[in-house]
């Protein structure tokens, strides 16, 4: 019976999307922002950035177009159906009010799901027509392939125990009475960490560093390697840095190949697949070989070590992954929209649901504020003690935070955009933190105060 | 039937008090009425605007909760959805979907009650059938006339068979004819044992149909009972036989003022509009 109960209210909520054009006018904007703002939209002339502005435009303009009337939908579908009075007749049959809540939200769901198969499919068909009309080399082509069409996998270097030989330096400063003083141990350890790191990733003229890489199990289908890197210069002039990439495997497999790259550009480096053929470690050494210049160079940041990009799946099924994970953030916002429309009159809810987008909007700044403490960076002088007011707008943005976490954490446009792999486990976590915990507590706010007002 | 000694509904002290948004009392819509409804009454709300008919109604379905007292519907809180799966409401204004067709708001509303497969199929093809839009069936409701789309709301009332009808205006753009079905219909239901109870300004069709009427004013109840015993005059007595001859009827009067020392006034029996109307549009054939 509650099942009969809630699927009507879902049907009644596709159906009326239907029926009153919205969803047509929907898909038609959709089709025409995902199909137009690539031609709108100059890359930098390359097939490469071609594909690039495809993913990374698409995605993002159908994300925020389906937030935006996920939102609008998930609010007008109950509060505009309390003020046409349309509900008082619904909520007089024997349908419980959380009925009603999950009904809606379904709906909208499934609105949503059909939206996002429409664009998965533009997207999948666009991308592959710009790389087979494209008339770039057959080289150029599959490398562009091998980099946004098949999903990889980052892999990380294998890194020393840097914990191990910082204690053991630490112990020996101790020992010999040259640690500084008022220091613990775990500071000195700490301090000693970075320092390795920075020593392991600073490169000077005419020096080299070596990563290892160590290889997946799975069986690679002919399909390249691609390592990632991206280095920072001591010299503000940025002008290029020349080297050489020599390749190793365990069976001391020897290749080179000269490179020429800026510092502060993410590049890349096709490795190809003959290289990972019977081995487990794949050894890389960059070697500078501009020994005139002065500047260093700091091959990695604290996020963004070198990385090898390993072949994961295919490109749709990793869409599919992607796509899965926006339904779920659209699931979360369907709730929230749905909870300020059973709450709230249509202008206020609308208002609460603008407010929401720009706190989406505002992720990455509230996270920010969130964790470092910090609102802004002084031009100048000193940073003051918090005052009061200051402490409690910091708790206000963790408050936000809490909102907008799992909007940010379960991102997968820049992943899709650059071709990584939005794995398994990433939409398993997404579907439960936002289609699930994110989700019901909305519906357990909503529904609980729902049941309070009064429908008169 | 679920209720208390064959009461369908029963008030006691049932008040209602509008807050605004501080929570403070803004208006006492309802003060403390008490009201009892038997099983197959045909029950009266009259009152003029703003006299709290439309309160008590939405506190009986359960769309707005009472302030104080106590209020049972089908012996359960109104609030109950299985006391919900037991009544049909057809409200003043047709609040449907215009988007749907009359057939597809019927499953849709079908559904609610927990109806499916043939069962729910035949009930909405005798129902359609039963308030005349046949015809019509397959139209999106923001098509339909007022009138008709009354109809579709008597439809979906009469969904779930229910034990108690509330009926906000029924008959409220309805044409004479439709009205005098409706009227029909609802007095049939009654002798099936339906309970109803029907909010209204159009006194002369509460005359038709209620046992039962109660009188609001200013959310109060100033005159509740039977309709016969309201209407009565019991001072005045009224004499109907088919017209005498002229002598004779003289006869009459001057013997009834010689015995009762008042002369009777004589007038000829009247017929109502309605009546006139249904003979006359009965009497010719439809032009569709």
């Amino acid at each position: 019976m509650m099942l009969i109960r809630t699927f009507a209210i879902a049907v009644l909520t596709v159906r009326e999307a239907v029926r009153s054009k919205f969803l047509l006018s929907l898909a038609s904007l959709l089709v025409a922002g995902l199909v137009g703002l690539p031609l709108l939209i100059a890359g930098d002339n390359t097939l490469a950035g071609q594909i690039q502005v495809i993913l990374t435009y698409t995605l993002t303009f159908a994300t925020a177009i389906l937030s935006i009337t996920t939102l609008g939908t998930a609010c007008g579908g109950v509060s505009a159906e309390i003020e046409d009075r349309r509900l008082y007749l619904v909520m007089t049959k024997p349908l419980h009010r959380t009925e009603l809540w999950l009904g809606k939200w379904l709906g909208v769901l499934a609105l949503n799901a059909a939206l996002l198969a429409l664009t998965g499919l533009i997207i999948s068909a666009m991308t592959r027509q710009a790389i087979h009309s494209a008339k770039d080399s057959p080289q150029v082509k599959r490398q562009v392939t091998e980099q946004f069409l098949m999903a990889r996998q980052a892999l990380p270097p294998i890194t020393p125990d840097y914990s191990r030989i910082a204690a053991e330096a630490a112990q020996r400063l101790i020992q010999s009475g040259r640690a500084p003083a008022k220091m613990t141990f775990d500071a000195i350890q700490q301090r000693l960490i970075e320092e390795l790191k920075i020593q392991r990733f600073t490169i000077h003229p005419g020096g080299s560093v070596e990563f290892s890489f160590q290889q997946p199990d799975a069986k690679n289908n002919g399909n390249d390697l691609i390592l990632s890197y991206k280095f920072d210069s001591t010299r503000p002039e940025r002008s290029p840095v020349a080297a050489r990439w020599t390749l190793g495997t365990d069976h001391a497999h020897l290749i080179h190949i000269a490179v020429t790259n800026y510092p502060g550009v993410p590049a890349t480096l096709a490795i190809a697949s003959s290289m990972s053929t019977g081995t487990n470690i794949l050894s890389v050494t960059y070697q500078r070989l501009d020994d005139r210049s002065q500047a260093t160079i700091i091959m990695a940041d604290k996020t963004q070590e070198p990385e090898l990009l390993v072949p994961y799946g295919g490109f749709e099924m990793n869409l599919l992954r992607g796509l899965f994970v926006i339904l779920c953030r659209l699931a979360f916002l369907a709730a929230l929209g749905l909870t300020f429309g059973c709450l709230l009159s249509t202008p206020v809810a609308v208002f609460a649901a603008f407010f929401v987008l720009i706190l989406m909007a505002s992720a990455g700044y509230i996270e920010s504020v969130a964790t470092s403490g910090v609102f802004f960076v002084p031009h100048e002088g000193h940073a003051e003690e918090l005052t009061r007011l200051d402490k409690m707008i910091l708790h206000l943005f963790q408050g936000f935070h809490l909102v907008t976490m799992p909007l940010t954490r379960f991102d997968p446009v820049p992943l899709l955009a650059a071709g990584r792999v939005v794995s398994g486990e990433m939409a398993l976590l997404a579907f439960g933190w936002l289609a699930g915990l994110y989700t019901v507590i909305a519906a357990l706010i909503g529904i609980t105060l729902f049941n309070r007002r009064e429908l008169g | 039937m679920g209720a208390n000694n064959g009461l369908v509904i029963e008030a006691r002290n049932l008040t209602k008090v509008f807050r605004d948004f501080w929570r403070r009392p803004k208006v006492c819509a309802v003060k403390g009425i008490n009201l009892e409804i038997k099983r197959g009454e045909i029950f009266g709300l009259l009152g003029p605007n703003g006299s709290g008919k439309s309160t008590t109604i939405k506190m009986i379905l359960g769309l707005l909760y009472p302030t104080s007292g106590d209020l049972t519907v089908l012996g359960k809180s109104p609030r109950d959805v299985a006391a919900k799966a037991k009544i049909g409401f057809m409200p003043e204004e047709s609040y449907l979907y215009k988007y749907l067709t009359a057939v597809e708001i019927l499953n849709f509303y079908a559904n609610l009650y927990g109806l499916s497969g043939i069962a729910k199929k035949e009930i909405v093809e005798r129902l359609i059938t039963q308030v005349g839009l046949t015809a019509a069936r397959n139209r999106p409701i923001g098509e339909f006339s007022k009138g008709m789309a009354r109809r579709v709301g008597l439809a979906q009332c009469l969904l779930n068979d229910p034990d108690l009808i509330l009926l906000d205006e029924p008959t409220s753009g309805l044409d004479p004819i439709a009205c005098r079905e409706v009227k029909d219909l609802l007095l049939s239901l009654a002798r099936r044992g339906k309970t109803i109870l029907i909010c209204s300004h159009h006194l002369a069709d509460m005359q038709d149909i209620c046992d039962r009427v109660a009188i609001l004013l200013n959310g109060e109840i100033c005159t509740q009972g039977a309709v016969k015993d309201l209407l009565i005059n019991p001072d005045t007595l009224r004499l109907s036989l088919q017209s005498p001859p002229r002598e004779s009827l003289s006869a009459i009067l001057n013997y009834i003022e010689q015995e009762t020392g008042q002369r009777p006034l004589v007038d000829h029996a009247g017929r109502t509009l309605e009546s006139v109307f249904i003979e006359t549009v009965t009497r010719r054939p439809s032009p569709l």
